[in-house]
């Protein structure tokens, strides 16, 4: 439900105590029943390993659940309490956590236990949530709330990021300070929430000498505008419905983006306008853009949408890419910003049309290829949080 | 005289740069950037064939292998 033009962007990413296969953090992200409200929690799960991911994957995936279910508070917690196993060691069941939950777009609710501090940075300043203690099940929870603006950047960590570099580049570990010192600076540039996630994450491994002393979390999640961008890709099955599938796409608000050749020459037959093709190579395997009048960016079909989809699959993991499509100039890297970093609401325009060029060549280009990447590459897109709508023609 | 190569999807993957950069350096050795103009294109609808490469809208079938030869015999010929 849209009460008003803003959203949030959500990305979190972590790093394993050196030596373990498994993650102590564990973070979920999901969308109360009534549509109303994103709920992100992360858990950090006591000791490292298995035990530690266990611990963690079940206080993170009961408390998204109860609480996407508008469950009152003090029960998720109590089942939580109810349900976690006895480390048989240490005689305790225990799992830290912290719940940021933003309803209508326009207030977040922080809810904490055992973890640091959420980080609020509004238009770049520090700003110290007003917390309130409340006990539950012998829990001390902590608890603040705050009307959401345009550009608030909401920090989770575990205390794996806190201790990086301790004895080491820090007396104390990398403190709350200086991970906001760290961060601001990058506040203005308009990277997503999984890049500034990415960003405190390499730091806090770079700090720990690539050999972290614990399990590391960062979860972002920032506010902003919603963006809608849209794709047209292929024309449509039947040459009757071209002008109808070309009128609903430029009618769409926001950024376009016209993919394919065919597709190409078609919308600037449609548009009156001229379709000029440039032949920079910006990457050597990417066929070059070309620009029509009208439209944001015009590309090659197939090719560069399979180099999208490869970028996709690798920002949704852990995010090493970045640097290839971040800043580069060929087609795949300017479709990969303007739909991972730029768009919140994606319009897929598909035709079905067959092109009878590729069907009778040994090529990887023929048309159950491009559905398949089209279907692939939405489906990422929708793990990244966004809002995706496919249309065939 | 203007020269088009396809930099479709089809071609692209035939080797359509390939074909791109050798006119573009064979093109500057000749001292012919005034007299030719060389572009891209889109999907000439000729895949089987491709890479497509048309000189003043003839359409010739060329490879990264056939480039030099093409310029030679095709290109030059027509100069003249």
């Amino acid at each position: 439900m849209m009460t008003n033009k803003l959203c949030a962007d959500i990305g979190c990413l972590s790093i394993n105590h050196a030596g373990e296969q498994l993650c102590g953090d564990h973070y979920e992200v999901v969308e109360t029943e009534d549509g109303k409200s994103t709920v992100l929690v992360l858990a950090d799960g006591l000791g490292s390993g298995v035990k530690a991911n266990i611990l963690s994957t079940l206080t993170a995936t009961i408390l998204s659940t109860m609480l996407s279910a508008n469950t009152r508070l003090e029960d998720a917690v109590e089942t939580l309490a109810a349900t976690l196993p006895v480390c048989s060691e240490r005689g305790v069941a225990y799992s830290t956590f912290t719940i940021i939950k933003v309803t209508n777009n326009s207030r977040a609710e922080i809810i904490q236990y055992d973890n640091p501090r959420v980080v609020l940075l509004r238009n770049g300043e520090n700003l110290e949530l007003a917390f309130t203690e409340t006990v539950i099940s012998n829990k001390r929870i902590l608890k603040a709330e705050t009307e959401i603006f345009e550009n608030d950047v909401f920090l989770a960590f575990s205390d794996g990021v806190e201790h990086a570099g301790v004895g080491v580049s820090y007396n104390f570990g990398w403190e709350r300070d200086n991970i906001i010192d760290f961060i601001s600076p990058f506040l203005d540039a308009g990277f997503t929430a999984k890049t500034l996630s990415t960003l405190l994450i390499d730091k806090t491994n770079e700090l720990y000498g690539g050999n972290p002393g614990d399990d590391a979390t960062v979860c972002t999640l920032r506010i902003r505008k919603r963006e809608p961008v849209n794709l047209i890709i292929g024309p449509p099955a039947n040459r009757d419905d071209l002008n109808r599938m070309m009128a609903l796409f430029f009618s769409k608000e926001g950024k376009h983006i016209v993919c394919g050749g065919t597709t190409s020459s078609l919308a600037a037959k449609y548009l009156h306008k001229e379709l000029v093709p440039s032949l920079d190579f910006f990457d050597p395997e990417i066929p070059p853009t070309a620009s029509i009048e009208g439209v944001d960016l015009v590309t090659e079909g197939v090719v560069t949408i399979n180099r999208v989809l490869s970028y996709a699959r690798d920002c949704l993991a852990d995010n090493k890419n970045f640097d290839r499509w971040g800043s580069k100039h060929d087609g795949a890297s300017l479709i990969a910003r303007a739909l991972f970093e730029d768009a919140t609401d994606i319009n897929f325009f598909v035709g079905k049309a067959v092109n009878p060029a590729h069907q009778n060549t040994d090529l990887p280009i023929n048309f159950t290829i491009k559905m398949q990447l089209v279907r692939e590459l939405a489906a990422c897109l929708e793990k990244m949080g966004k809002k995706i709508k496919v249309s065939y023609f | 005289m203007k020269i088009t190569v396809c930099i479709g999807s089809s071609c692209h993957i035939k080797g359509s740069r390939q074909v791109v950069e050798q006119l573009q350096s064979l093109i500057a050795e000749h001292g012919l950037k005034e007299e030719i103009d060389l572009a891209g294109t889109f999907c000439m609808g000729k895949c089987q064939s491709g890479v497509n490469v048309t000189v003043d809208g003839e359409c010739f079938s060329v490879t990264p292998e056939s480039t030099h030869t093409f310029f030679s015999e095709t290109v030059l010929p027509r100069l003249k």
